[in-house]
């Protein structure tokens, strides 16, 4: 299995058989059952593959936050990864929209529009 | 050997109070036993769901105490919210090889006044169909996950706020038919578009109600007092575990399920005179009127139009409410919709009886539209 994700960079897994890249990380490679797996360096961009806009928080921890944008982002790798968008209004997110990647503070990666 | 859904039954539904889970099974045990003309000593085979609000470590082992028996087989069956539909084809599978000559599948809960709305909210977004690690820490809730199928199936085929609406009131038309559902006021697509925006594109009224309740099916080799229904087909469809591993998130598994079930009845869509589908949000039901062959893929939206899926209609959907307005305990909520099929096969629905109904197709989907059963029935 997989060291646990790197905090510092954004990386997704990759397989060493057939050098394709996946997420969310997974006891096997989903292209070809390859069990050699690390994680890859990745571009941290992509596109917004769909998107809702979270109006009630699902419990008082993200209250705060609301309204906010969860997004699929389908990486310019290939997989996709359900995350935030941020740094952009919610109505001006669109399926399509160029993201790059930005960590925050704990690591997890956020996407914020492509400068 | 042929296998009958004998007998139906459910607890009182809605808001239930004084009832305890099982309280609430109990009740929905006995009346579908009553209906099969078959009692509790009857019942050798048990299939039950895991629930959540209470801690057991053994749900077939707990709900087999509770009713007072001790089954030759039994299992706690758990494909999400595909567990109503597979229980029958579990059950049916058990009968057929002789393991068992009545099989009582039960499950529900009080999940409305034990957790109440906004707990069941905050427990379902933790509870793993939101990825532990790569999901949940971005705050969806459960719909929101739905919503991004929403909205990704608008992008790619013009599917409308209105259309998705049209479900929800279609629904709501039929639970105001039902004496038994939780919500009886008529709605129109307005309202359902003026409802609070829970998790764009999806409005309060586009997502399924919470409640308490309990639901019971009798599958048997013997055929009951009443008109027997048949298992003719069915199939299973499975593509991801999470949202975020599946690629062409507008489509779901019900592709691979509705085919396996249709080749084995050997019927198609047209044929089917009911659609009993599973209705969590209003995107689900159009995506499962699509992928199960109902209409093109990516003409869900314009399928719902007109009337199509109401009573009178060409394809009457979730004929008892569904989920959407009649009831929605958790894993028991894809029962009713097989209890329902089995009632207008019978021709027991007074006002919302689909005349003639010779064929209907009941469709459980469960996970983040990631894992389906569906079921074909038919006269015994």
């Amino acid at each position: 299995m997989l060291p646990p994700r790197p905090t510092d960079r954004f990386m997704l897994p990759r397989c060493e058989d057939c050098g394709k890249f996946h997420f969310y990380p997974r006891p096997v490679c989903p292209h070809c059952q390859g069990a050699k797996l690390a994680w890859g360096e990745a571009s941290g961009k992509g596109a917004v593959y769909s998107h809702s806009t979270v109006h009630r928080a699902p419990s008082p921890e993200f209250r705060e936050g609301v309204p906010y944008v969860i997004a699929i982002v389908k990486t310019d790798e290939g997989p996709h990864l359900l995350s935030r968008v941020v740094g952009v209004s919610p109505e001006k997110v669109s399926i399509g929209m160029r993201l790059q990647v930005r960590l925050s503070v704990d690591g997890k990666p956020e996407f914020e529009p492509e400068v | 050997m042929n296998a009958y859904i004998a007998g139906v039954g459910e607890s009182p539904l809605g808001k239930t109070p004084n009832l305890n889970s099982i309280d609430l099974q109990r009740a929905a045990a006995l009346s579908a036993l009553d209906d099969a003309g078959l009692t509790l000593a009857d019942v050798d085979g048990l299939l039950t769901t895991p629930i959540r609000v209470e801690k057991w470590a053994m749900p077939v082992g707990m709900v087999a105490r509770g009713l007072g028996i001790r089954p030759g087989y039994m299992a706690t069956l758990d494909v999400a919210g595909a567990s109503g539909t597979a229980m029958v084809h579990n059950a049916a599978m058990a009968v057929a090889t002789g393991q068992a000559e009545v099989v009582l599948c039960v499950a529900g809960q009080n999940q409305l006044t034990n957790v109440s709305r906004d707990a069941t909210v905050a427990q379902i977004a933790n509870v793993g169909w939101a990825h532990p690690e790569y999901e949940a820490p971005y705050g969806p809730l459960i719909p929101t996950l739905y919503a991004l199928v929403a909205q990704r199936h608008m992008h790619e085929y013009g599917t409308t706020a209105e259309q998705m609406a049209e479900v929800a009131v279609a629904i709501r038309g039929h639970a105001v038919l039902n004496p038994l559902a939780q919500m009886k006021t008529p709605i129109t697509i307005q309202d359902v578009l003026a409802s609070k925006m829970i998790t764009s594109p999806l409005h309060m009224l586009d997502c399924a109600i919470v409640s308490d309740g309990a639901a019971a099916f009798v599958v048997s080799s013997r055929k009951g007092r009443k008109r027997p229904v048949k298992l003719l087909g069915q199939g299973y469809g499975f593509t991801h575990a999470y949202i975020g591993e599946h690629d062409n998130i507008a489509t779901t598994g019900a592709v691979q399920s509705g085919r396996r079930a249709f080749k084995m009845a050997g019927v198609k869509p047209a044929d089917i005179d009911i659609a009993e589908l599973y209705d969590c949000f209003t995107i689900t039901v159009i995506a499962e009127l699509e992928d199960l062959g109902f209409c093109p893929k990516g003409e869900g939206g314009r399928f719902v139009e007109g009337g199509r899926i109401r009573l009178g209609g060409e394809l009457p959907v979730a004929t008892h409410g569904g989920l959407l307005s009649a009831v929605h305990p958790g894993l028991a909520g894809g029962m009713f919709h097989v209890v329902e099929a089995v009632r207008q096969l019978r021709g027991e629905c007074g006002a919302r009886q689909v005349k003639d109904a010779e064929l209907v197709l009941a469709h459980g989907n469960g996970g983040i539209i990631g894992i389906h059963c569906t079921l074909i029935l038919g006269q015994g």
